[in-house]
């Protein structure tokens, strides 16, 4: 995974929990976005909007075309995701 | 000559006999306008009728002698030529007068449009265009047989302000603009100021309601708070119609030092919903002046007028109908329905009340809400709470899509002078959570330097 990407995420997490005067010790790919660093669905949301604005992309709003929606439990689900759509296509693909 | 000048009624124009009003209030509604310019410039030819670009170094004024004279040519080409309808191709309130009172009592259908509305329909394609030269080249295209001309039906089209969409051409019959005017003598010889679009309903309101009762319109060179505070100290305005978002920029930026010297009598709002702060506002730095609140739609027009100082309105208005006729019901929703007569049907307004103790107060217009994860949210209630935290000047909420929760609530935000975004944010966001459910807390939050409004002066909702 490119640093860069990790710790952009990271810090778009950090920034929405600190709106609420929360914070996050540690953010590792095993974090539970729920369990461990205590996101709720609008924290969430807010973080990908946040993230679309600095990134320039939203994994979460289109679905892939096999239909299949990206797993979101841990902070290396919502790594992958990114890494995903920011990926160029790949050519052997149809 | 029957008409006289009566004794002086305020310090800019004297007020004008009762003979004279009179003459202007009995003539046919479509002719009133005209009679109301003649009839003036006749007693009082200097009085100003149109102060144009106020509150600079190089304003210009333009009296009714000279209105009367620029009707009486133009009536004179439109009998002539015999338009089948004429578009004013002019921003100028002077000229828009005279077209106004030139086209009604020539029967005449003249179209006003706000400079973003669109014939997309080419209805308008075979009219006459009129710019503010004021003179109609004679073509036989376009004509009326001359047995027709008069009997034409006489409308007005006027384009809506676009708040929630592109702006439509509506027509109204001149009876609703004309018939719609104050006209006892406590509106008489005021002097008003223009903030609104002098080519939209609001402002054509405006100066047809100054016109018809002798009064004054000034119109400020910008909308710069500065500007328009200066032109209502200069031209000692007396009448400020607003919307709460002009009205609340006025307040919170224009210099406090002019704020202070302005003499206005009254204040009408119109147009958006007003609460209670900027009513306390309103009070605390005009304490002279009677605020009034008007709620008004583009199909019913007026349908009533607040005049307590106090949002929304009393609760006991729905259990009977109002001095007008009119009748207001809500919807299990909230949604407000009106009833004009007893013979028409009930309209849905689209705008959102709620019940608090006596009153029943606007939460919103229904196009507005936002749902955040399948919870409604008030744009405007979110507005009032975050506008009172210390250190920001204006707030606009507006949702953004998001996939998870479907809306999130965004905010726009500018601060007062002397303070950063990094003084107001956490206060703002700690004041938002004890004041609102959670789903409500705006969540994107941009500071800018200025909130746009639309050209009708409200705030942009989409």
């Amino acid at each position: 995974m490119p640093a860069n990407l990790h710790d952009t995420i990271a810090t778009a997490i950090r920034s929405v929990l600190s709106d609420t005067g929360r914070s996050a010790d540690v953010i590792g790919a095993e974090s539970l976005l729920s369990g461990d660093l205590g996101l709720d669905s609008l924290d969430l949301a807010q973080t990908i909007v946040l993230l679309e604005r600095s990134l320039g992309v939203d994994p979460f709003r289109t679905r892939p075309a096999d239909g299949s929606r990206p797993s979101l439990r841990t902070f290396g689900d919502l790594c992958s995701a990114y890494e995903v759509a920011a990926a160029p296509p790949d050519p052997h693909q149809p | 000559m029957n008409v006289t000048l009566a004794a002086a009624g305020s310090a800019s124009s004297p007020a004008l006999s009762d003979a004279a009003m009179r003459r202007v209030f009995d003539s046919p509604v479509e002719d009133r306008l005209a009679t109301a310019l003649t009839t003036i410039a006749e007693a009082a030819p200097t009085r100003t009728a149109v102060a144009r670009n106020a509150g600079t170094d190089k304003p210009t004024a333009i009296d009714y002698g000279t209105l009367a004279a620029r009707l009486v040519d133009l009536e004179q080409q439109l009998d002539e030529a015999r338009p089948i309808g004429v578009v004013a191709r002019t921003d100028q309130v002077e000229s828009l007068i005279v077209l106004t009172a030139a086209c009604s009592r020539q029967h005449v259908p003249l179209a006003i449009l706000a400079d973003d509305a669109a014939d997309s329909g080419h209805e308008l394609d075979d009219w006459l265009s009129v710019d503010d030269t004021l003179s109609i080249p004679f073509t036989a295209a376009g004509s009326m047989p001359r047995g027709e001309f008069a009997t034409v039906a006489p409308t007005i089209w006027v384009a809506t302000s676009g708040t929630s969409g592109p702006p439509k051409i509506v027509d109204h019959s001149w009876e609703s603009l004309l018939a719609a005017a104050r006209l006892s003598s406590q509106w008489h010889s005021l002097t008003w100021l223009l903030v609104y679009d002098a080519k939209r309903w609001a402002g054509i309101q405006v100066w047809v309601q100054a016109m018809l009762t002798g009064g004054c319109v000034v119109v400020p060179a910008s909308r710069d708070p500065d500007v328009v505070a200066r032109a209502v100290v200069d031209r000692q305005v007396t009448v400020l119609p607003a919307t709460p978002t002009l009205m609340r920029r006025l307040l919170t930026s224009a210099d406090p030092a002019v704020l202070a010297t302005c003499q206005l009598e009254r204040i009408t709002l119109g147009g958006e919903a007003v609460d209670g702060p900027l009513l306390d506002q309103i009070k605390k730095t005009f304490p002279n002046a009677g605020v009034s609140h008007v709620y008004a739609t583009t199909e019913l027009g007026e349908v009533f007028r607040v005049r307590d100082g106090l949002p929304g309105f009393p609760a006991h208005w729905l259990t009977k109908p109002l001095p007008g006729g009119a009748r207001l019901f809500t919807r299990r929703d909230g949604e407000l329905l009106v009833q004009l007569s007893r013979d028409t049907a009930e309209v849905a307004t689209g705008d959102l009340v709620e019940q608090r103790g006596d009153r029943f107060e606007f939460v919103g217009r229904r196009s507005d809400v936002i749902v955040v994860g399948g919870a409604k949210v008030y744009p405007k209630r979110v507005e009032e709470v975050v506008r009172g935290v210390p250190g920001i000047a204006e707030a606009r909420v507006h949702s953004v899509a998001s996939p998870i929760t479907g809306e999130l609530v965004a905010v726009d935000v500018v601060v007062s002078p002397g303070f950063s975004p990094d003084d107001v944010r956490s206060g703002m966001l700690t004041h938002c959570r004890h004041e609102l459910e959670s789903h409500a807390v705006p969540r994107i939050v941009t500071f800018v330097e200025q909130i746009a409004t639309t050209p009708a002066g409200k705030v942009p909702r989409r």
